[in-house]
């Protein structure tokens, strides 16, 4: 006798034995001769260098922060779209099923845009450049001196 | 149900009025808006029932739970005086997480099934770690923020891992079927047994009920006081209201496994709020502790299913309310007092001289401070009087003794404010008060004497 949960317990269990039986298979029959070459990065990897706490522009950060809030926004709109295409509902409700959770999802992605409008007028997007300060000095030299040298001596 | 779908969109409008004119009218359209979400609340005056595929119970007392919790906001954002103690303060969104925040405080009291309980705790807790961050130069803000987001997170997920529980033990997440469960069959699920247990941890963590108050003073102390003042009347409302409903709506025939583990806790906040109280120089962190105490009353009339647990409990939070809002006010009219570093001294020694300085102002500390201790012709006096009533009972008679031993201590930490008020201080000049705040000062102590004096008033008519 096996519950709803134990089924779920099964296939955890499942998943560590196999994991563990094929990668302990490997592990038994491959040939096992490291050098310098084959513990590179693999194919087109990026040779680490450095340490990996070095500060980082702190504009990424607001950018990233409202990039993931829209990718969250998708792990929503994958189980609504199986939802929304449901023909047996559809059928059962003569096509409004299909109308009300468009609606709703439209609601739901209105909310969120709105969230992006904001942080736009707030200034959030902007991508903050630093001053470029302009040099004062101003040389007394005119520039077509330099010109003429260089058509004197080329 | 229509104060939830208003306050929503409200605070959309709120946040996007910031926009206009320096956001002058974003206090006065909040205020509009609570008014509005109040009033909207009665359209559903005796019309109980179900909405939202009965995830929401609407019925006469809920939706006087939810008008508590509206005015109650529509109070603190009267004196709320548009955040100038932060800095670089965006009042507007601030205005607009408080909305939001409502909408999770009305989503806890008027739930039907767990899912929306989840709900209402998360929307409700993560406006509030937002809040409590808002003074983001602030270095105790900034600890206080992290500890209770930290904190608060885990409690969370205790909770939702109990719902699950409980779903696993009983098949259902709304709390009819589960009284129905309770009620039909004898030998209950060992699941419905933990999930119930951590399902209260998460419950008590956020009313900060011993022993899982350690966040409590550091957040009521960091946090910006009009904030302090929310958490501890708006938050401690709502979440007594869930554990009622829970234990006494769906877990009642549990009684005797869950009344053990509430006694406990009762038992503990009373002596752990009111013994650190007593040394506590903070007005903040004082109340802070206080409000342990009073986490701990207000459990006292969960304690028995009894038929007036609903009243004592609403009347409790009533007059808690009302004397926090004062006692909370005052300190904020006075923050321009003595800063130290920029910001405001938040001792209870900024008190001092309050009585020749302004007599208004130390009246209203003074009832507030006497309503908190339940001296009577407060109504401090009524909802412990009612709260004890309650939970007299042979099996718990000690909790009787126990609270009644600590409530003369907390006398004695009431009364240190009330002492320092009439100390002389070297500075005379009287203080000004904006008209608003004395508007809301009159409130609040009107109604703290008037339910003191008249008890019935309110207890008789729910």
């Amino acid at each position: 006798m096996l519950s709803q949960f134990g089924f779920i317990l099964l296939f955890i269990v499942g998943a560590f034995l196999m994991l563990a039986g094929i990668l302990g298979m490997a592990r038994l029959l491959r040939p096992d001769k490291p050098n310098d070459q084959k513990l590179l990065s693999y194919e087109s990897g990026e040779n680490a260098e450095g340490g990996s706490l070095v500060s980082f522009n702190i504009r990424f950060y607001v950018i990233a922060l409202i990039f993931v809030l829209f990718e969250v926004e998708l792990v929503f709109l994958f189980p609504w779209s199986v939802v929304f295409g449901d023909k047996q509902l559809i059928e059962q409700t003569n096509g409004l099923w299909g109308w009300f959770s468009m609606a709703e999802m439209f609601v739901f992605i209105f909310i969120l845009s709105l969230g992006l409008v904001y942080a736009w007028a707030q200034g959030h997007l902007d991508w903050l450049r630093p001053d470029q300060k302009v040099n004062p000095f101003k040389s007394e030299i005119p520039s077509d001196l330099y010109e003429n040298i260089n058509k004197k001596y080329s | 149900m229509y104060p939830i779908l208003f306050l929503s969109f409200s605070g959309l409008i709120t946040l996007f009025l910031g926009f206009f004119q320096e956001g002058k009218w974003v206090k006065p359209a909040t205020i509009l808006f609570l008014a509005i979400a109040s009033i909207s609340a009665f359209i559903d005056w005796n019309k109980p029932g179900a909405y939202f595929f009965n995830m929401l119970q609407v019925n006469n007392f809920n939706l006087l739970l939810s008008l508590v919790i509206l005015i109650t906001a529509i109070l603190i954002v009267a004196i709320s005086d548009n955040f100038k103690e932060i800095e670089y303060a965006h009042s507007a969104e601030y205005y607009a997480i408080m909305q939001f925040s409502l909408v999770g405080a009305i989503m806890m009291t008027n739930f039907q099934s767990l899912i929306m309980l989840f709900l209402g705790v998360e929307i409700l807790s993560v406006s509030m770690y937002v809040l409590t961050g808002t003074d983001k130069r602030n270095l105790r803000g900034n600890e206080a923020a992290i500890k209770y987001f930290l904190l608060g997170a885990f409690a969370t997920g205790i909770l939702l891992f109990g719902i699950a529980m409980i779903y696993g033990g009983v098949g259902a997440f709304e709390i009819d079927a589960i009284s129905g469960t309770l009620a039909s069959n004898q030998a209950q699920s060992l699941f419905l047994y933990i999930g119930l247990v951590m399902l209260l941890i998460g419950l008590l963590f956020k009313l900060a009920a011993a022993p899982f108050h350690f966040w409590t003073p550091d957040v009521y102390e960091g946090a910006p006081t009009i904030f302090t003042l929310f958490m501890a009347t708006i938050v401690k409302t709502a979440v007594v209201f869930a554990l009622y409903r829970i234990l006494h709506q769906s877990f009642q025939n549990m009684h005797l496994s869950w009344s053990y583990i509430l006694a406990g806790c009762i038992a503990l906040s009373l002596i752990i709020g009111n013994l650190s109280a007593v040394k506590q120089i903070s007005f903040k962190r004082m109340l802070a502790f206080s409000s342990i105490s009073h986490a701990g009353f207000l459990l006292l009339g969960l304690l028995h299913v009894s038929k007036t647990a609903d009243k004592s409990l609403l009347f409790y939070s009533v007059s808690y309310l009302l004397a926090s809002t004062s006692a909370f006010g005052v300190l904020l009219a006075l923050k321009n007092e003595r800063t130290e570093n920029g910001r405001s001294n938040e001792n209870i020694s900024v008190f001092k001289g309050l009585a020749t300085r302004s007599p208004f102002l130390s009246a209203v500390l003074i009832i507030s401070m006497l309503s908190l201790a339940g001296i009577p012709l407060t109504g401090g006096f009524w909802s412990k009087f009612y709260v004890l009533t309650d939970a007299a009972n042979d099996q718990f008679f000690y909790l009787i003794v126990l609270a009644l031993l600590l409530t003369a201590v907390g006398v004695y930490y009431y009364f240190k404010p009330i002492i320092t008020v009439f100390e002389k201080s070297d500075i005379q000049e009287a203080i000004t008060i904006n008209p608003i705040f004395k508007i809301i000062f009159v409130l609040t102590t009107l109604g703290t004497l008037v339910l003191g004096l008249f008890p019935d008033l309110l207890y008789g008519m729910i």
